[in-house]
């Protein structure tokens, strides 16, 4: 019985890492191989290992806190398969309607509607948790504002990110020992750059793995019966790499091709932030959408450039990509036309405003789509074990 | 007689169908194609990427620019000529703020991939909307 239980949950897990390896690979890798610096093997092969490290050390904390902080007693090996069947759940939701379920999110939601329905329930944790939710979207959004308003355009100025054609480093050298060397047309900047942009994509890998690991694995080392934590976080990162090989091929053009849209110098931005935010919280035992802290940071990047003023500098250096006819930037715009916006007002109206793009109401409609998920995978479970008291 | 009409499009064959039947209906009339870019999506990949152009207008007609080409390629079946306009962020508001310049609406009952419900939950059904809400007659064509 206990067996087959056990199978039944690993199989289930291996469902809800294969999906999480999709989604999660698509983030961490697709900019940089939509932007051609990375191939997809090797993206999913460093996506693997860094999946890997991050759930075997900050990983723990998290799986403390879903196996044994959320409720106050351990998560028994029925209730953590129940659990895994929501967490599955909210992820097939997700592929067959497009929306987003923020899949740590959904997890603790499912446990907590277990705590719920047997009096279970850690308030202290939950509360929390659930404060650290509201905290992280709003911190994720400023920084991303911050950003978009006074870090990018001046990292932009000075900043090119190229990519020549032919291979980076080729193997040469004279005698016995290949010694790599640069390829046809590679700089030493676009060297940096590529090993830059690695190292970001592994970094968001690590913070994928803290986060994500334990979603599929806890649920399996609780109570009787249930597995090691080692091995079940090598069954998740098995899984998760398994999906990075296989569908993340698609996912790093659906969700990778709506970042590739956001310039790759924003997007390694956008990387970096998350990825930090998504650590810290892991670090402390806080279970965290990487999803979730990823799409505040680009919305607010978003937020932060569109209510950005007109500043003199940039009103003079505008649209003046020939350093030559920089002198006569103003006069050269008007010539064409096109007067200038007065400094620091809003721009003529049949100028586009990107205003339009990020107003408030637009942005509290989007958030409150994060919102919806793990709220409902909260309700359902509760509901759930309810109904059927005997699998808790 | 309708002389000026307002053909909103996005990328799909409906769109297309509505511009057909608007040229084929109204030999005589301007026809004006909009498209909107820049619109609210799951990570918001391409609001966010056009905020971060220096010219947002460039930019936005530059990613309009396939919708357009296909535009005049039905409009060269027709041997006509149209306007276009490119409008960016939520499509209804757009087509509803120039409404009052057109004297009707001819758009495509149903836009590109409605079965995903983030998009219809950021965006909603333009159709229903802009009929709803527009100031001057609206064409739905199935």
């Amino acid at each position: 019985m206990v067996e087959s239980l056990l199978a039944i949950g690993i199989i289930a897990s291996i469902f809800v890492g294969f999906n999480i390896g999709g989604s999660s690979t698509g983030i961490a890798w697709g900019p940089p191989v939509g932007a051609g610096i990375v191939k997809k093997t090797t993206a999913a092969a460093l996506m693997t290992f860094f999946v890997f490290l991050g759930g075997w050390t900050v990983g723990r904390n998290v799986m403390d806190t879903l196996s044994e902080g959320i409720i106050t007693i351990d998560l028994t090996l029925t209730a953590g398969v129940a659990v895994l069947f929501f967490i599955g759940l909210g992820i097939l939701i997700a592929n067959i309607f497009g929306v987003p379920v923020p899949t740590s999110m959904t997890t603790v939601g499912a446990i907590a509607g277990l705590g719920l329905a047997t009096d279970t329930l850690n308030y202290a944790t939950i509360a929390e948790i659930v404060s650290w939710w509201i905290v992280t979207p709003i911190i994720g959004f400023w920084i991303g504002g911050i950003i978009g308003r006074y870090i990018y355009p001046e990292i932009n100025r000075r900043v090119q990110i190229e990519k020549s054609n032919g291979p980076l480093l080729t193997l040469g050298g004279d005698g016995t020992i290949p010694k790599p060397t640069f390829g046809p047309n590679t700089t030493w900047a676009e060297l940096g750059t590529t090993v830059v942009v690695l190292v970001i994509g592994c970094y968001m890998a690590f913070s994928a793995g803290a986060s994500n690991v334990p979603n599929a694995a806890a649920p399996l080392v609780g109570g009787v019966g249930g597995l090691p934590d080692d091995t079940a976080i090598i069954i998740a990162t098995l899984a998760i790499g398994f999906g990075g090989f296989t569908i993340a091929r698609r996912t790093m053009e659906s969700v990778g091709g709506e970042l590739s849209d956001i310039p790759l110098l924003a997007a390694l931005f956008v990387m970096v932030t998350a990825s930090t935010i998504t650590t810290l919280l892991s670090w402390i035992g806080i279970p965290i959408s990487l999803v979730m802290a990823t799409v505040m940071t680009i919305v607010g990047i978003g937020w932060g450039r569109a209510t950005r003023p007109i500043t003199f500098r940039e009103a003079v250096t505008r649209d003046t990509g020939e350093p030559e006819i920089v002198p006569g930037a103003i006069t050269a715009e008007e010539m064409e036309g096109k007067p200038a916006a007065p400094i620091g007002e809003e721009e003529p109206e049949e100028v586009l405003k990107a205003g339009d793009l990020f107003n408030p109401r637009a942005i509290m409609k989007y958030i409150s789509m994060w919102i919806i998920g793990p709220s409902v995978s909260t309700v359902l479970a509760y509901g759930f074990f309810i109904l059927i008291p005997g699998i808790a | 007689m309708l002389s000026r009409i307002l053909v909103p499009m996005d990328d799909s064959e409906h769109a297309s169908h509505a511009l057909a039947y608007a040229l084929e209906n109204h030999p005589e009339a301007d026809i004006t194609v909009l498209h909107v870019v820049g619109v609210p999506s799951m990570m918001m990949g391409e609001a966010v990427g056009l905020t971060l152009e220096d010219d947002i207008s460039e930019a936005a007609a530059e990613r309009a620019e396939p919708v357009f080409e296909r535009a005049r390629e039905v409009a060269d079946e027709h041997g006509r000529e149209i306007n276009t306009i490119v409008g960016i962020g939520h499509p209804a508001r757009n087509i509803l703020d120039r409404a009052e310049d057109y004297d009707t609406i001819v758009l495509g009952a149903h836009g590109a991939d409605w079965s995903r419900a983030t998009r219809r939950f950021l965006v909603g059904n333009v159709a229903e909307t802009v009929s709803k809400r527009s100031p001057v007659p609206v064409i739905l064509v199935h």
